[in-house]
């Protein structure tokens, strides 16, 4: 059965590690900006939420260079860095900000689960990130849906963990 | 440095003059790193190089240092720090002051060390850094606007919301001795008076962020150290993480060493109603962590309704709800939160606000302050009314608050009669929310000798960790006395070996750029020093060594002191204030105080090489620690 990582938002404090992880899983530095990854503050709202690739694949068929395909092995999306060249239209297609792209390289920056070992599940402190076998993910990909139909309703409700 | 590359560090120093409107950017010196290691070392090598002896905090010759250390914005944990170096205008002496958030890293990936802000802009002005994209900008629009208000406005008008904001409030603007410097809304770099040095150049914030990457020499090495590190912390974690910092005050109480009423007592009756509990049941919205760190004791809290309605922020640490609400006697949490709030806001450091309060209260009492002074109101313990009133006349300057502005020796110099008897502060700085008679010897002695910034519980390091609480801190291998003495034992106990050791560990936190807190646990569980050294060698590709770390400490306390050293401070200003020194009259402390403060130095200044007759650093030390040219200034011939 394929893992899916999901995320328990109520858990995260925005501490970022998975950010730096994901950069140092990819290319041994540490670097935000070179992260698959990213947990989006909101100041004056009680969100801390991790930003991270649904795997959803809308950014295959988007991709004009044929760069981007799906592993057989764990479902990801992978990046054929020779055929990308930074063109940008992953970023356009998704819709949740999770493709980028990277600064150095202007390569396109989209997660890969590692290859089938998340690298962020490991570090995640609270444990928000999770990396489930289908069938134990799916309840959290509904309560993570739920929650955006009711975004305007979370802000500020106090989070009894 | 083998390759002659650089890894950890960004490499690169910003200097910026605002009176000439010049950006400089100059490379960061290696011989430097190798002799202080980054962070407030750095600092207190250029304050010392670049300062002339008795310049004026306030004065366009005052210079600004934002440091970071090579572990911040790392893996290594808790890592999101920032410390802002300046002669300080509540001390007259060495000012740092330490905030976490995201400011620290957001510097390094914008591909900088450190910033030197030097000269006085002749308009309200902000810098904004992106890479290589350094401006100063017109801040005449929000000057006059509170933290949250101008911080808003910044992210919002440089186009980039996840840019990282350190500014200052009106009470820096308005020179308020102990305004801070407030970093990503609600993380305060509170103590010394860092807003109002902010205030005095015209700067009213620093807007950083950038896509640089931070290069690591051995990463395979460097990766399983932080991971056995960010591990290791997850006790921590389970104690800071559930209740806040504000965790420890019930504890706190029943021992005996939480000051409440103006440090007249260590116990409180009513502290269920102000416990980290109340507040995390009560409050909290949700937890927040600071960057890079696994530990998340911030707390987002609110007070959602009534007369003391608070908006979300973060806040209402352990210092806080000590110095504002319970040594002014409150009895509910939530004006504490308001106060908190405002302090945060309007940029003002809680624990010196809170001890003017006190303070205040007391001196109504004793007739010193009259209702004429305050607008009508009175001050009475337990009011908390009165002191939201007080706390909004300190951050107008208006009537008394224009005094109380000036800090509690200001206040009592000018106040006279029998003030200073009641003013806390050790060398300036108002003592904060530990009490030295409840808490242990080596308390009170860290608070005497107040290296580097005067009165201070947690800089250089919590020295009751030893006598009081009694953990090793993974610091028995390099010589910390064990077991500890009782913890109100005063001569005669290896304290003075214990204090440096535990001293200099501490000032590793701020070299290194990481939080201390998570320091200061047993030594299974903490970040100890050899886990640092691990962290450090692999990330620089130096070998840096438990030992060597020590030595760097060593020189960069010492050359702190030095550098008070060259404004005046002597012996007879390591002292504590009289209050401190007399007997607590009630509580499970009851009784204690301190009677031989003067062997108790001795002791001390013996393990750290200190001269007894004069409080300065002997020659040999200096020289010992590569200190010549120092030595040749503080023991002129």
């Amino acid at each position: 059965m394929l893992k899916n990582l999901v995320v328990n938002p109520n858990k995260c404090t925005g501490c970022r590690l998975c950010e730096l992880a994901c950069s140092y899983k990819h290319f041994k530095v540490v670097s935000p900006s070179k992260s698959r990854i990213h947990v989006v503050r909101m100041p004056h709202e009680a969100i801390d939420t991790p930003i991270y690739c649904i795997q959803c694949g809308l950014c295959i068929d988007a991709c004009p260079f044929e760069a981007i395909s799906r592993s057989k092995e764990t479902g990801a999306i992978k990046v054929d860095m020779n055929k990308c060249t930074g063109c940008g239209i992953c970023v356009f297609v998704c819709p949740y900000g999770a493709a980028s792209i990277d600064p150095d390289d202007h390569k396109a920056l989209i997660c890969d689960l590692c290859g089938g070992d998340p690298e962020c599940v490991k570090v995640c402190p609270e444990n928000a990130l999770l990396y489930l076998d289908a069938d134990k993910a799916v309840a959290y990909k509904r309560i993570a849906f739920s929650r955006l139909q009711r975004k305007e309703l979370i802000a500020l409700m106090p989070d009894k963990r | 440095m083998a390759s002659g590359k650089l890894y950890g560090y960004s490499g690169k120093v910003l200097r910026i003059d605002l009176g000439k409107g010049k950006v400089v950017k100059e490379d960061t010196r290696v011989d430097l790193l190798k002799l202080y290691l980054g962070g407030t070392g750095y600092a207190a090598r250029i304050l010392w190089d670049e300062l002339k002896k008795s310049v004026d905090p306030l004065s366009p010759e005052n210079k600004l240092i934002v440091t970071t250390g090579p572990l911040t914005g790392t893996l290594a944990p808790s890592s999101g720090s920032v410390e802002f170096c300046f002669k300080s205008p509540l001390t007259g002496i060495f000012g740092q002051t330490r905030a976490g958030g995201k400011f620290g890293p957001k510097l390094k990936f914008a591909g900088y060390d450190f910033i030197i802000v030097e000269g006085v802009a002749d308009n309200p002005v902000y810098i904004n850094i992106f890479d290589d994209d350094v401006e100063i900008k017109d801040a005449s629009h929000i000057w006059g606007k509170t933290v949250h208000e101008a911080t808003e406005i910044l992210l919002e008008e440089t186009g980039n919301l996840d840019a990282s904001v350190a500014c200052i409030g009106p009470g820096g603007e308005k020179l308020i001795r102990f305004a801070n410097i407030m970093v990503d809304f609600d993380r305060a770099a509170g103590r010394c008076g860092g807003g109002a040095v902010m205030g005095s150049k015209r700067l009213k914030a620093i807007v950083v962020d950038g896509d640089r990457p931070i290069e690591i020499a051995k990463p395979e090495e460097f990766y399983d150290a932080a991971m056995e590190a960010i591990n290791a912390l997850s006790k921590v974690r389970e104690e800071l993480g559930l209740y806040g910092t504000a965790g420890g005050i019930s504890s706190m109480n029943e021992e005996g060493r939480l000051p409440a009423k103006n440090f007249q007592t260590c116990y409180y009756e009513e502290v269920e109603k102000l416990s980290g509990e109340e507040l995390s049941r009560k409050y909290l919205i949700k937890r927040r962590a600071c960057f890079s760190c696994p530990v998340g004791c911030g707390r987002y809290v609110w007070v959602p309704s009534g007369k003391y309605m608070t908006p979300p922020h973060e806040g209402a640490e352990y210092e806080t709800v000590d110095m504002i609400g319970i040594q002014s006697l409150m009895k509910s949490m939530e004006p504490l939160l308001r106060a908190d709030y405002l302090c945060n806001t309007y940029g003002i450091d809680s624990i010196s606000a809170g001890n003017v309060i006190a303070f205040a209260i007391e001196a109504f009492e004793k007739g010193l302050i009259t209702e004429q002074d305050t607008d009508g109101i009175k001050l009475r313990w337990g009011d908390a009314e009165a002191c939201l009133a007080l706390l909004q006349m300190i951050i107008e300057r208006r009537g008394i608050g224009d005094l109380l502005a000036e800090g509690v020796r200001r206040t009592a110099e000018k106040l006279g009669k029998n003030a200073e008897d009641f003013a806390c502060h050790g060398k300036g700085l108002e003592v904060p929310a530990h009490d030295t008679r409840g808490t242990s010897k080596s308390f009170a002695i860290q608070y005497a000798i107040g290296n580097p910034r005067g009165a201070c519980h947690i800089e250089p390091a919590w020295s009751g960790m030893w006598d009081s609480v009694r953990v090793t801190l993974g610091l028995r291998d390099f010589g910390l006395p064990w077991p500890p003495p009782d913890r109100f034992e005063e001569t005669g106990v290896k304290r003075g070996e214990a204090c440096r050791l535990i001293w200099l560990f501490g000032e590793l936190a701020s070299l290194l750029g990481i939080c201390r807190l998570p320091m200061q646990a047993e030594e299974d569980s903490n970040l100890n020093i050899r886990r640092l050294s691990a962290l450090v060698s692999a990330l620089t590709g130096w070998d840096l060594d438990p030992k060597t770390l020590l030595t760097i400490s060593d020189r960069v306390y010492t050359l702190k002191r030095c550098f008070n050293v060259r404004e005046g401070i002597s012996r007879k200003d390591d002292k504590l204030p009289k209050r401190l020194m007399e007997p607590l009259k009630t509580g499970p402390t009851k009784g204690q105080k301190v009677e031989n403060l003067d062997a108790m130095l001795d002791e001390v200044y013996e393990a750290l090489g200190w001269d007894k007759a004069t409080g300065k650093p002997t020659k040999e030390k200096l020289k010992e620690l590569g200190l010549d040219d120092v030595a040749e200034v503080i023991w002129p011939q």
